[in-house]
């Protein structure tokens, strides 16, 4: 027994020495300036998760595998969407390699878990930027990629045609979303009685409201048509309803403290959008890059350009390589062609996610 | 003449009673030390990324509603919490009383001489003991209560009394004051049927007349239970279908149906074994013994041998009482909200998740610890006493 005792005390003290090594450091040193390398572009400042991303070779974005047209798995189990495609494109900026992108699935109610905890370096999973996430999630904010709004879809035959009409009802959602709070204040709001039901999965959602447990079906716009469109019973069953009650800015997030990151991503994002404002397409990038003119697009290209004192190249130094945008272009598209690729086959018009020229909100700073 | 001097102490580092003292500090110093890490490196961490790890987030409003109840979505996440709380109870509760019937009727029966009954017994035994419980779960979410129960558009209502839906199943209930004061009543009564039942075995003790106790007793239940209802001004309410809700009478969600039954089943499965097991460990002379006395088989089994098999099955059914209760938190993927789902809606929302799963955790411990001491005291009331 004392040899025991002996023995349990020994593994204790290793256990305790040893669980320190895998301790991840979390930055406040990821706001030093970056340092400028030989090649021309910067490196990352020394416990930034850009350094570790580019030390590992490969991104790890969370994403799901369940929501048609934004991220789903086809028949070779590649992830294929418009939230995918912005995962590669992170991955062509920051390692040069869109598919150097891993593709980490994650549940709506863990994924800000599996984001500061680390076990994700980005989440790309169509998450509502909100002040309470901003705040308390541990979780920044960058570029919205799809600025949506909340609605609501019911079967075709109930007879509703508004949401108003719907008094006494019961409403599903997905469970640990905003959905769920702005489905009972919109219920408050007109003075109405919803009974809402949070489920796990968007299957379990559908399955119930299959077979009558609940009225409504209330999700972001984009998810709605996303879903009706892969609805068992055709998706002339349903019909979304014309109100939008709240508004749904989906964009990307990093862990807090990481400004260097948090900077690479957000203009990544930008890039896509400034590509296609620019008329940058997959097809005709190459050409840009050996033929323009266009000092503006010389510099977003990363081509050389001239000035007084010879030629140079941009370096804005956000520590990606120089060429970051080509790269992201060539491999991936710009925002138009992402959003063609994935989104529009669903039947979603661009709408606010146009460019500012367009009438949109979509407008990317200067990249000078 | 030498004596041998055996008063001396070994030196400290020899000295068995200092050394079992030492090694007790030592290992307990180290534990405290890895907890005491893990915890400031979880604050530290939270900390650098602006996660606050307080209990302040209970003040916070909740931000979802709660079906079932009034909950109002701006109410704190405290009362969100007390009211995952009383679900969980609620289900618990139930769960255990119908499970320990059901379980004592199948296990019973699993040693009967009607074949049929023996072998549906065995059958079923077999069968649900070897399921996962949220196999089974979700076998009787998805494919009995949402496909068999109708739907809300053509419920069925047998006697116009009760309300069966994939929605919800209405029963009649008490209408009228509080269900605390019902609850009085209610101890009010049984204290009632206690006393009565005394005085009845008093007098047989004293006449020698039969006692009739229960029959007394349950008279005594009765009318008190109708005269505190009539007096107190309760009602009985029906449910009704209006529109697309059920008004009226006390409305069953249908997650808390699946998750009552699918408890039930499981864990009736469980208590059918020990409940069979303890039976045969009881010594075989007594059921003869008993026959001997002309006992039928029924006052057998109730006089004697169940009395005998309870001692010996307590312990494991209080084993299978805390797995129930722990197993009911498998409702959260199910939209029924007991502890786990608003502790899973509320950390999903913005609060951090461990102090929000330590609260949740410290529940169920709190729980269990309460469950199993009353099976303690019912052990020890039962067991043998060894003078």
């Amino acid at each position: 027994m004392k040899r025991l005792t002996l023995l349990l005390a020994l593994v204790l003290a290793v256990a305790a020495c040893t669980s320190g090594d895998d301790d991840e450091t979390t930055t406040t040193a990821g706001d030093a300036a970056p340092t400028t390398a030989a090649d021309g572009g910067t490196q990352a400042p020394a416990g930034s998760l850009l350094a570790e991303v580019q030390d590992r070779g490969t991104l790890r974005c969370g994403t799901r595998s369940d929501l048609p047209g934004f991220a789903v798995l086809d028949d070779a189990g590649e992830h294929v969407g418009f939230d995918s495609d912005f995962c590669r494109a992170i991955a062509a900026a920051v390692l040069g390699d869109a598919a150097a992108a891993e593709h980490v699935d994650l549940e709506t109610a863990d994924r800000f878990t599996a984001l500061q905890s680390g076990q994700v370096d980005v989440l790309v999973r169509n998450t509502t930027w909100t002040a309470t996430r901003d705040g308390s999630e541990g979780a920044t904010f960058l570029q919205p990629n799809f600025y949506d709004g909340q609605g609501m879809m019911v079967a075709a035959d109930s007879g509703f045609a508004s949401t108003e009409d719907m008094d006494g009802v019961a409403v599903c959602v997905a469970k640990g979303t905003t959905t769920e709070g702005n489905a009972a204040a919109e219920a408050s709001r007109l003075g109405l009685d919803w009974e809402v039901l949070p489920f796990d999965s968007t299957d379990l959602i559908q399955q119930a409201f299959a077979a009558g447990q609940c009225d409504g079906w209330s999700s972001d716009m984009s998810q709605l048509t996303a879903l009706r469109s892969v609805y068992p019973d055709g998706a002339d069953a349903l019909v979304i309803l014309p109100e939008v009650f709240s508004k749904e800015p989906l964009a990307p997030a990093v862990r807090d403290g990481d400004t260097a990151w948090a900077q690479v991503v957000d203009w990544v994002i930008l890039a896509t959008i400034q590509a296609e404002e620019f008329g940058i397409t997959q097809a005709n990038v190459d050409e840009m890059r050996d033929t323009t003119t266009d000092l503006n697009i010389q510099r977003f290209l990363g081509v050389e350009f001239t000035t007084d004192d010879g030629t140079t190249v941009l370096e804005p130094g956000l520590g990606l390589p120089t060429d970051f945008a080509y790269q992201v272009v060539k491999q991936v598209g710009n925002y138009g062609e992402i959003f063609e690729r994935h989104l529009t086959p669903l039947g979603l018009e661009r709408g606010v996610n146009s460019l500012w020229q367009d009438g949109g909100l979509l407008y990317p700073p200067p990249y000078r | 003449m030498t004596s041998a001097s055996s008063t001396s102490r070994p030196p400290v580092w020899r000295d068995v009673r200092v050394l079992s003292w030492a090694f007790q500090l030592v290992v307990f110093a180290l534990i405290a030390l890895v907890v005491m890490w893990l915890v400031s490196n979880y604050r530290t961490n939270a900390a650098d990324i602006g996660i606050p790890t307080n209990f302040d987030f209970l003040d916070n409003p909740a931000n979802f509603s709660i079906p079932g109840s009034d909950f109002n979505q701006s109410q704190p996440v405290r009362d969100a919490f007390v009211i995952g709380i009383l679900n969980t109870m609620r289900v618990a509760a139930l769960g255990i009383v119908l499970a320990t019937v059901l379980g004592v009727l199948v296990g019973i029966g699993r040693l009967s001489r009607n074949w049929v009954v023996r072998r549906l017994a065995t059958v079923y035994v077999e069968v649900v003991r070897n399921l996962p419980l949220l196999v089974i779960l979700v076998f009787v979410f998805l494919g009995v209560v949402l496909q068999v129960l109708p739907r809300i558009e053509n419920p069925w209502t047998p006697g116009d009394v009760t309300v069966f839906s994939n929605r919800g199943i209405g029963v009649p209930w008490f209408a009228g004051n509080t269900g605390t004061v019902l609850i009085l009543l209610g101890l009010a009564a049984a204290a009632g049927w206690w006393g009565v039942a005394r005085w009845r075995r008093s007098v047989a003790d004293r006449t020698g007349h039969p006692a009739h106790a229960g029959t007394y007793g349950a008279l005594m239940f009765t009318a008190t239970v109708v005269v505190g209802w009539i007096v107190l001004g309760y009602e009985v309410s029906t449910p009704a279908v209006a529109g697309r809700q059920i008004v009226g009478g006390m409305r069953l969600q249908p997650s808390y149906f699946a998750l009552l039954i699918a408890l039930v089943v499981y864990t009736a499965s469980h208590i059918a074994e020990i409940v069979r097991g303890s039976i045969q460990a009881v010594p075989i002379g007594q059921g003869e013994a008993a026959s001997a006395l002309a006992l039928g088989a029924s006052q057998r089994m109730w006089f004697v041998v169940l009395p005998q098999a309870m001692r010996i099955a307590i312990p494991p059914l209080g084993n299978q009482y805390l797995n129930l209760i722990k197993n009911s938190s498998l409702g959260a993927g199910f939209a029924y909200f007991e502890l786990t789902q608003i502790a899973q809606i509320t950390q999903a929302n913005g609060s951090p998740a461990i102090p929000a799963f330590s609260l949740a955790l410290g529940f169920y411990v709190v729980l269990s610890l309460v469950t199993s001491a009353v099976v303690n005291v019912a052990n020890r009331h039962f067991e043998l006493v060894v003078r």
